[in-house]
């Protein structure tokens, strides 16, 4: 068991390969499941295409730019979230049209709000590994 | 439904309780023996049974086998309904094809869960790399992010959700069943006062997981007939859906499985919004209620939060809500909860409602909601229209 005050790194590749999206995460980079055949991201990643069923999928680099499409404010301690709280939990709707839940870190919660633009930043969990997440632009 | 006249015609309930110390199996057996008891008929006879999965056995793939031993019954159709919330009314619209394929007559939809004895379910999927660092534990951060896109679109009064939580607890209040923790009314000032989960929604927009359960005698008209069972019940309408938008990462979130489904039951029906008497919508958060009376026409879209200000939801009301109190005064008995709703629907259709009767209903909506998706609103969701 993790104790409340860690952020337990996940095991990749349990669900579906997803390697790169953590060696991305190393690299600085945000890497997210594209379907080649529709010419379109998706995320969370899949076993397939959401568009075509099929397995045309690589990952690729996204800008890191989008805009909030929806956001909440955590307010009750739990796993994961290591006296962070109140946390600022959104969907990001990036310029590649795909969302992606994330925290926003770096920002004073009054000034997440829906359509706010917003950047790529890392978090970091145990260990210092690095986790995707956002700030006001 | 058109086809051959299947009917409901019995149900049973226990009470709901918080960390009761029971097993799923104990509490659908009580609700077997109720059945047989008050219904007549024999367990021999009962040859089709559908089982709702259930968090406190989730680590069994073969509960709903399991189920049939503990329950003595040896059925020749057997469902196991896995789309949590959608199970009840969903077992039975299938019981109502498995009877009318032959495969068995008499069909038992049982849905028995104790999650605050025991929770052992585990998600898995993406979420262990995609939601837990981001601390989503469950449904309450998805609906937060669901409440505050509805709010930018189209406005969320707050004192409509108040009113809908506190019409469901008064009709609570006149239900033996609804957890005893909720037996005292509420106030709009306690709701408004109630403290923030994930902003904007509050604690007493939520449910709580209890214990609990209920079932369901599905026939055939004629067989319930020749039974001497008089008063049942009719599936006039049934449509459900899994995964609504699930292509579109896009997709506007306050839409939901519901504005495909509304449609559809009222095609089936024959009824419009209006000729309705009643609604018991699955109601895991407070805004999941407002939302499907504007996906089920009785507003216009955005106009939620004025139709409930503006509208008697009381068992005297125009259009009762919840009456037994709903999941969210009555307890959340895990995933047997779309049963609760259905149950009530089912008694107030049958003349026993009690304190909170509503005078004369010829039908009834009932809704059905099932799992939280990632950052969407729900997927499942199933929609049926009762008969007298």
């Amino acid at each position: 068991m993790s104790d409340a005050a860690s952020r337990p790194v996940p095991k990749p590749d349990v669900f579906v390969p997803t390697e790169p999206f953590w060696q991305g995460a190393r690299d600085g980079k945000l890497m997210l499941q594209y379907c080649r055949d529709a010419g379109r991201f998706q995320h969370y990643p899949r076993p397939v295409s959401i568009y075509t069923g099929g397995r045309n999928l690589e990952w690729r680099e996204v800008s890191g730019l989008g805009q909030i499409y929806a956001c909440t404010v955590l307010r009750v301690p739990g796993p994961g979230l290591a006296g962070r709280v109140p946390l600022s939990l959104v969907t990001v709707e990036l310029d590649e049209g795909v969302r992606i839940l994330a925290n926003i870190i770096e920002t004073p919660l009054e000034d997440v709000r829906i359509g706010r633009r917003v950047v790529l930043a890392w978090d970091r969990l145990d260990g210092g590994v690095a986790y995707p997440a956002f700030r006001i632009v | 439904m058109t086809r051959a006249p299947i009917v409901i015609a019995g149900y049973a309930e226990t009470k709901v309780e918080f960390r009761s110390g029971r097993s799923a199996y104990d509490i659908a057996g009580e609700v077997l023996a109720n059945l047989i008891e008050r219904y007549g008929v024999a367990k021999s006879d009962i040859d089709g049974l559908s089982v709702t999965l259930a968090l406190s056995e989730a680590p069994n793939p073969f509960f709903a086998v399991y189920m049939a031993d503990a329950l003595g019954l040896t059925p020749t159709w057997l469902n196991a309904g896995g789309i949590g919330g959608c199970s009840a009314t969903g077992g039975v619209a299938r019981a109502c094809s498995a009877i009318r394929d032959g495969m068995c007559r008499i069909a038992v939809v049982i849905s028995a869960d104790a999650p605050s004895t025991a929770w052992r379910a585990d998600y898995g999927a993406y979420r262990g790399e995609f939601q837990d660092p981001l601390g989503v534990q469950g449904p309450p951060a998805t609906f937060g992010l669901l409440m505050s896109r509805y709010d930018h679109q189209y406005g969320l009064d707050p004192a409509a959700l108040g009113k809908i939580a506190i019409t469901q607890r008064e009709h609570a209040l006149h239900n033996p069943n609804a957890l005893e923790k909720f037996k005292t009314p509420l106030t709009m000032e306690a709701y408004l006062k109630s403290r923030m989960i994930a902003d904007p929604l509050r604690v007493l927009d939520c449910v709580m997981f209890c214990d609990g359960g209920n079932g369901f005698l599905v026939m055939s008209e004629a067989e319930a007939r020749a039974r001497g069972l008089d008063r049942t019940v009719r599936p006039a309408a049934y449509a459900e859906v899994t995964n609504y938008a699930g292509s579109d990462p896009c997709a506007d979130i306050t839409e939901s499985g519901f504005w495909k489904l509304a449609p559809e039951v009222y095609r089936q029906s024959g009824l419009r919004p209006a000729d309705i008497d009643m609604i018991q919508p699955y109601d895991d958060f407070t805004v999941a209620v407002l939302m499907q009376f504007e996906a089920f026409g009785f507003c216009a879209r955005g106009e939620g939060s004025a139709f409930v200000n503006a509208t008697d939801l009381s068992h005297r009301g125009t259009l009762p809500l919840n009456t037994g109190g709903g999941q969210i005064s009555a307890g959340q008995p895990g995933l047997a909860s779309g049963g609760l709703n259905l149950a009530e629907a089912v008694r107030q259709l049958l003349g026993e409602g009690g304190e909170r009767q509503i005078h004369e209903p010829r039908n009834a909506l009932v809704t059905g909601i099932g799992t939280i998706p990632y950052g969407r609103n729900w997927a499942s969701s199933a929609a049926m229209i009762l008969e007298a």
